[in-house]
């Protein structure tokens, strides 16, 4: 008897816990949810990747809801579509912080949309975080920015870097670089990473002449750079260039003992399968892949939900580019709200510069100026793809992790001519 | 001329009034939103004075907008300048320019005009993108102050300016409209060779049409550092500022001054509300839907289908 009674008790306990638990979620959703406000590109150049963070921002949401939101309050993703113009952003923040009366920002997608939205961000005395932005910090010196792009505050020597670095272990030495870019301020990055690199290892640079941004066609400029035989080949390219300086090259059997290095876009499932084999022998950077070593507590788990998602949605089905950044971004701005219990610039602002967040890119530690305190950058390069098949760019089997030494999975196939066979 | 000054007064009092109204809605949406309206409003009846009246078609509108911003960023980076003053001075350079290109290209038509304009547009870009002294391809901070006498905000003091800019650009066009320059402006378009045999000045009259269009154009982009905050090379020769230049006069109509204003108010609108609304792909289908809509509907534009040109004609 007495054992049935302590079986009810329990059975009650349990029950009231269950419905205290309950209760708690529906007030807690019940409560004014916080708010983040953000523009992201769903149409131009940027949307493809816009698109995929969009997504994976959406999961978090959906995510954090499910634990409870945040100080018991449900969170509410509030965006615009900023078309990719800069132009756009200024009334878009407004509106945000105006009428819809965001609790929080978040930036768009890469460094032009950044800049637009970061002088509003320090009116507004709130924290920004930058999703992919090359030095947007780097004039304004604003204290609640944090960059979500490993490349450290040296963006411009960090471009270059991985590539150089897998260069310095080809035997002999390489001695001559030709660079392709267009006259813009990546391109301009990226040439100056080179010039320094290529200074500080006594190489010769035999082509450095930029390009217009408008360019289409390549294939008379790659054979100015096979005219002058360069041991490297290296690349600072955007998304629609990137397919096409790749296209030229293979078009036009250029061969180098490394080409690549800087090509952006080519990291989107849309690139890789509109190149397919002809991506062959390209290497590049990488923020983060599925190697063994770059899987962090919810990476798989967050790609699994995504890639459920994708396909459905239209946009990026792998999401190893942009999507975990997305995520991860606002992992860190929830992590300051809870350690903080404030919505307020000033104490989100120091508790992110103060803290390591854990997330599913990895450890993240921002340094005085808002990027990362330490760049993390890889080189990849593209092997044995025999198709335009996406699932050809799944996993790291043809993704190969070269660089650096202590991340890879697998060897550089040298020169460019036997990667691409 | 007391016409003139009649509809003078009235176009400051409906300013004021359109001013008023956006201070009583109390936020400061409604003017970047409006910023950007009115903005296209000067471009749009600026682009008219070359494109609609004598029939000459500018690619190049960025490229103007442009001169007018970096003329600003150049003088700000020089001394603390006021934005007025930043505002005359992209005027007098982009008209300049305006004036130069005119020389140099006028002898030709069409669709070669329409393609040495856009040329000029990449040139300065190419040459803007290498200049450090004003950004160059990494682009230039503008930082606004967060206050300003009188207006509060300085956006309000911005939307004031670009409203005072579009009161004198749409009387300067109305004034050319009802004056024997808009008689010649009219004879070239209709028929250039013709004009010319007649005894009209063409290249003088092409001349002042092509400096008083880029410099209301410059004066224009003055400020647009300010609006954006951070101004580099791809955002200030955005071909966007271009498309709907030509697009909203086409809408509306070119061959009176309310044709542009009306095709500005109504696109430039349309695409505000579309973008906090739809706010996905969906709006440039809406927005090239409309533009066909309206192409094949209205081939004269609002102002023909709404017959405001045979009106003004008889009169």
């Amino acid at each position: 008897m007495r054992q049935k009674v302590s079986v009810l008790r329990r059975l009650g306990g349990c029950a009231i816990a269950v419905l205290a638990g309950a209760l708690a979620a529906t007030s807690a959703l019940a409560a004014d949810p916080i708010k983040i406000g953000f523009s992201m590109a769903q149409s131009g150049p940027l949307a493809g990747s816009g698109k995929s963070a969009l997504l994976a921002m959406k999961i978090w949401a959906e995510d954090q809801n499910a634990k409870g939101g945040l100080l018991g309050r449900p969170v509410e993703l509030v965006y615009y579509d900023d078309q990719s113009n800069p132009a756009n952003v200024p009334p878009i923040y407004t509106k945000l912080l105006d009428v819809d009366k965001v609790d929080l920002i978040n930036s768009g997608y890469a460094t032009p949309i950044i800049a637009a939205a970061l002088p509003i961000a320090m009116q507004h005395d709130m924290v920004l975080m930058g999703l992919f932005g090359l030095a947007n910090n780097a004039k304004l010196n604003y204290d609640k920015y944090f960059s979500m792009a490993p490349t450290g505050e040296d963006p411009a020597k960090v471009a270059t870097k991985p590539f150089f670095d897998v260069a310095d272990q080809l035997v002999p030495k390489p001695s001559t670089i030709a660079v392709i870019t267009p006259d813009i301020q990546f391109g301009h990055s990226v040439l100056e990473g080179t010039r320094a690199a290529a200074e500080a290892r006594g190489m010769k640079i035999v082509y450095d002449r930029t390009f217009p941004p408008s360019m289409t066609d390549f294939s008379t400029l790659v054979r100015e750079v096979q005219a002058t035989n360069p041991d490297l080949v290296v690349v600072g390219t955007q998304p629609g260039q990137s397919i096409n300086v790749a296209r030229a090259i293979a078009e036009v059997g250029l061969n180098a003992r490394m080409i690549g290095g800087s090509m952006t876009g080519l990291q989107t499932t849309d690139a890789e399968t509109i190149l397919g084999p002809q991506i062959n022998g390209l290497v590049n950077f990488a923020y983060w892949l599925p190697a063994p070593k770059l899987q962090f507590p919810g990476s798989m788990d967050f790609l699994a939900k995504y890639q459920a998602k994708a396909k459905a949605a239209g946009v990026d089905p792998i999401g190893y580019y942009v999507a975990p950044w997305a995520y991860a971004d606002l992992q860190i701005l929830a992590a300051a709200v809870e350690g903080t219990k404030s919505l307020e610039g000033d104490k989100l602002g120091a508790f992110i510069h103060a803290n390591t967040f854990k997330t599913i890119i990895g450890d993240v530690q921002f340094g005085p100026g808002g990027e990362w305190a330490k760049p993390r950058t890889f080189l990849i390069q593209f092997q044995n793809v025999k198709s335009k098949d996406a699932n050809e760019f799944t996993g790291t089997d043809h993704l190969v992790l070269v660089g650096p030494p202590d991340m890879k999975t697998g060897d550089l196939i040298t020169p460019f001519d036997k990667a691409r066979q | 001329m007391s016409a003139f000054f009649r509809f003078l007064g009235l176009a400051i009092i409906a300013a004021c009034a359109l001013f008023a109204a956006m201070r009583a809605v109390g936020n400061d949406y409604v003017f970047y939103a409006g910023y950007t309206v009115l903005e296209y409003v000067v471009l749009a009846c600026a682009w008219n004075i070359l494109g609609g009246y004598v029939g000459y078609v500018n690619f190049g509108v960025a490229a103007f907008l442009a001169l007018g911003a970096y003329t600003g960023v150049a003088l700000g980076r020089i001394a603390p300048v006021p934005l007025p003053v930043m505002m005359l001075a992209g005027g007098v350079v982009a008209g300049l320019v305006g004036l130069g290109t005119g020389y140099l290209t006028l002898r030709l038509r069409g669709i070669f005009f329409a393609i040495a304009t856009l040329a000029l547009a990449v040139v300065l870009q190419t040459l803007i993108t290498n200049w450090d002294f004003v950004g160059g391809s990494a682009g230039v901070y503008a930082i606004r102050p967060k206050h300003v006498p009188i207006f509060g905000s300085y956006i309000q003091y911005m939307v004031f300016l670009m409203l005072t800019l579009a009161v004198v650009v749409v009387a300067v066009s109305r004034a050319i409209e009802t004056s024997g320059l808009g008689l010649g402006f009219v004879a070239i378009r209709d028929d250039e060779v013709a004009a010319e045999a007649t005894g009209v000045p063409t290249l003088r009259l092409k001349l002042i049409a092509t400096a008083l269009s880029g410099a209301f154009m410059g004066m224009a982009g003055a400020p647009l550092p300010y609006y954006l905050t951070f101004l580099e090379p791809s955002s200030a020769f955005n071909l966007t500022y271009a498309v709907n230049s030509i697009a909203m006069p086409l809408i509306g109509g070119t061959t009176m001054w309310f044709g542009p204003v009306l095709g500005a108010l109504l696109l430039g609108t349309a695409q505000q509300v579309i973008t906090v609304t739809i706010s996905s792909e969906v709006n440039l289908l809406i927005v090239g839907l409309l533009l066909i809509g309206f192409v094949v509907l209205a081939p004269q534009g609002l102002i023909g289908l709404l017959g405001l040109t045979g009106k003004r004609r008889s009169a």
